[in-house]
């Protein structure tokens, strides 16, 4: 593969990061240590979470800007428009930003970097974590957010295929300007267990948020048919959340208290301890653009029993999966032919599988090609962009255009009243430690 | 000898680094320009004041809610215009040997340095010194500071025993070049009292 032609400065921007656990942050956290390693640049912008706030050093001088905005609902910040325009400037220029990387669709941070970062002339790339509807009001409002947001976008990233025809429909963007760069897993960290589980008691292990999208309601019909018709498998659920309560109340009214184990919510450190107490994982989500949890189930050597929604089809391959409808009966069907399977699972082979299959070197690798395909898109002015709001809609159009001409004014204005020539540039830190050294 | 300027649109910084038998003399000066926006914007601060309490004089046969409130936005206008500029800071570094008892403005500096002096003066003369003891400082470090609409550089000291951190500019936002020599000069002479410690 050709090298990169020079390294990038990058700002990754999302609203969900460390110390928040989950899909999202990890793909930020992992793809950032992988791009410092291949020698680009990359800094971190989030919101504050408590009392963090203001610059951390994460590993391998990983910095991160916790800018002390607080969350506003499902820890995202209050949408403004315009009020994160200075900071967002005083990072950019200071950092010597060259690619703003948005992560999520659900991130205001997200959304406002990006508006901003086109304002200034930045290039910019969007990367889409989950699928969404078209049908319901929430739905429908975020989908002409991120219309907004990608009429003016150099190139977007998505982690499946499934995901990508979800995001152009949704967004109206060129499908050719769309890459496919899938999620990873730290196969390090997710090792099988050292000696083989016995089989004579299969034990099935579900660990995912307790809630409606993660599918815990077929949980709850699932689970007693397959102890009633399997004596020998028992269930340990790890998660939180609304729907554990309808699980406690299943495990009653079945008395399968000695044969399902509820483990409450799971530090993510713990994860691995609690899969390699298993033989099969099982996924029941509605909705999965990728599913990391799976990744992270294969690579501890867990056959996997999953829904076939979204783009989990695409994550493993035939003999490390057994898919099934959302419903009941099908995805009993598929336990019964995990339980057939088992016999012929290897843990250790499972694992090396998955280590040539996934790594974060390797999305690193391609979304650098993505960040050189954006550094090669030509640079455009204001009057040449705004014609790309216009096409989002009769009315929504003239309102795109309309934001971003005022985003445009309060920028120059800014750059009238503290030029950007004020503003010191950050001295390199390696460079900076060398020298406390010496003296 | 060695001095050291440096110019910014805010602010001017000067050293004055000499060395001689008995001591070492280490001074960073950093003067702060005037704004001249901000004196005028205090003067038409002042001029509100006056005039709503010339107004208040006349109108005292027919004083009414109105006018305590003109004067009470006066007050407060002529408070938030108010400008009360920082005209120097000195960071005073100096060690002297040998050992000598040194008595300034109250404190008695005893033993081998005199510990360093860090000194505003403001524009109506005032002075503000703040001694710290040598040995109480752990490390100078150079701080990034985060707030809602920007970024900037901060030099505080980590002290011993002390979970607070002590700031060497309190109200003034210097440039990190001008920070940077201030830093090393403290980061030399902590060296110095960790060095002087362990040859005990």
């Amino acid at each position: 593969m050709e090298e990169s032609r020079s390294k990038h400065r990058i700002l990754m921007v999302s609203d969900f990061f460390y110390p928040n656990f989950g899909g999202v942050e990890s793909h930020i956290y992992y793809l950032s240590q992988c791009l410092l390693k291949r020698g680009h640049k990359v800094v971190i912008m989030s919101h504050a979470y408590g009392n963090r706030t203001g610059v951390r050093y994460i590993t391998n001088n990983l910095k991160v800007y916790y800018i002390p905005w607080r969350p506003f609902l499902m820890q995202n910040t209050l949408p403004t428009f315009y009020l994160t325009l200075p900071i967002i400037r005083t990072i950019l220029i200071r950092e010597k930003i060259s690619i703003v990387h948005g992560h999520q669709a659900f991130s205001t941070l997200c959304h406002e970097s990006l508006m901003h970062a086109r304002t200034m002339g930045c290039k910019v790339v969007f990367t889409d974590h989950s699928l969404y509807g078209f049908a319901d009001p929430g739905s429908i409002h975020m989908n002409k957010i991120l219309q907004f947001t990608l009429a003016d976008i150099d190139h977007a990233i998505c982690v499946s295929h499934t995901s990508k025809e979800n995001t152009v429909l949704r967004s109206g963007i060129k499908p050719e300007t769309v890459f496919v760069v899938p999620n990873a897993v730290d196969t390090a960290m997710f090792t099988p267990a050292p000696t083989q589980l016995a089989r004579d008691e299969v034990v099935i292990v579900v660990i995912s948020r307790l809630v409606y999208r993660k599918g815990a309601d077929l949980l709850v019909e699932v689970i007693p048919e397959v102890c009633r018709l399997f004596p020998h498998v028992r269930f340990i659920i790890g998660g939180d959340g609304p729907k554990r309560v309808r699980l406690e109340e299943m495990r009653e009214k079945f008395s399968l208290q000695d044969r399902v184990e509820m483990l409450g919510a799971v530090p993510h450190s713990q994860v691995r301890s609690v899969l390699i107490s298993g033989h099969i994982f099982l996924n029941s989500s509605l909705t999965e653009a990728f599913c990391i949890a799976i990744l992270e189930a294969a690579s501890c050597g867990l056959l996997t029993v999953s829904t076939r929604v979204g783009g989990v089809p695409e994550v493993l391959p035939e003999d490390m999966i057994v898919l099934a409808e959302p419903a009941p009966q099908d995805m009993v069907r598929a336990i019964e032919q995990a339980i057939d399977m088992l016999p012929n699972i290897d843990p250790q082979i499972m694992h090396s599988r998955m280590k040539s299959y996934y790594s974060w070197h390797d999305v690193a690798k391609r979304t650098e090609i993505v960040y050189d395909c954006v550094m090669d898109s030509s640079n455009k002015s204001i009057l040449e962009r705004l014609p790309r709001y216009l096409i989002c809609g009769a009315w929504a159009g003239k309102i795109f255009c309309l934001v971003m001409i005022v985003n445009f004014i309060l920028w120059r204005l800014l750059e009238f009243f503290q030029p950007a020539e004020s503003i010191e540039e950050v001295p390199d830190m390696a460079s900076m430690c060398n020298h406390e050294d010496d003296n | 000898m060695k001095n050291g300027r440096d110019s910014h649109d805010t602010y001017k910084y000067v050293r004055t680094d000499t060395s001689t038998l008995d001591k070492v003399i280490d001074v960073h000066d950093v003067y702060v320009k005037r704004s001249k926006l901000r004196v005028l914007f205090s003067y038409i601060g002042r001029l509100i004041l006056l005039a709503n309490m010339s107004l208040l004089l006349i109108e005292k046969d027919k004083l009414s809610i109105v006018s305590f409130w003109r004067l009470f936005l006066g007050v407060v206008s002529a408070k938030l215009l108010q400008y009360k500029p920082i005209k120097k800071v000195m960071v005073d570094g100096s060690v002297t040997f040998p050992p000598i008892n040194y008595i300034r403005s109250g404190v008695a500096a005893i033993h081998i340095e005199r510990p360093p002096l860090f000194q505003s003066l403001t524009d109506c003369g005032r002075i503000d010194r703040k001694f710290i003891q040598m040995g109480k400082i752990l490390k100078p470090v150079l701080n990034e500071c985060v707030t809602p609409v920007t970024c900037y550089w901060s030099l505080v000291l980590v002290l011993r025993d002390d979970d607070q951190l002590a700031l060497v500019f309190q109200k003034l936002q210097p440039p990190i070049k001008i920070l940077v020599p201030v830093w090393k000069a403290l980061c030399k002479s902590t060296n110095l009292e960790d060095h002087s410690h362990s040859l005990k």
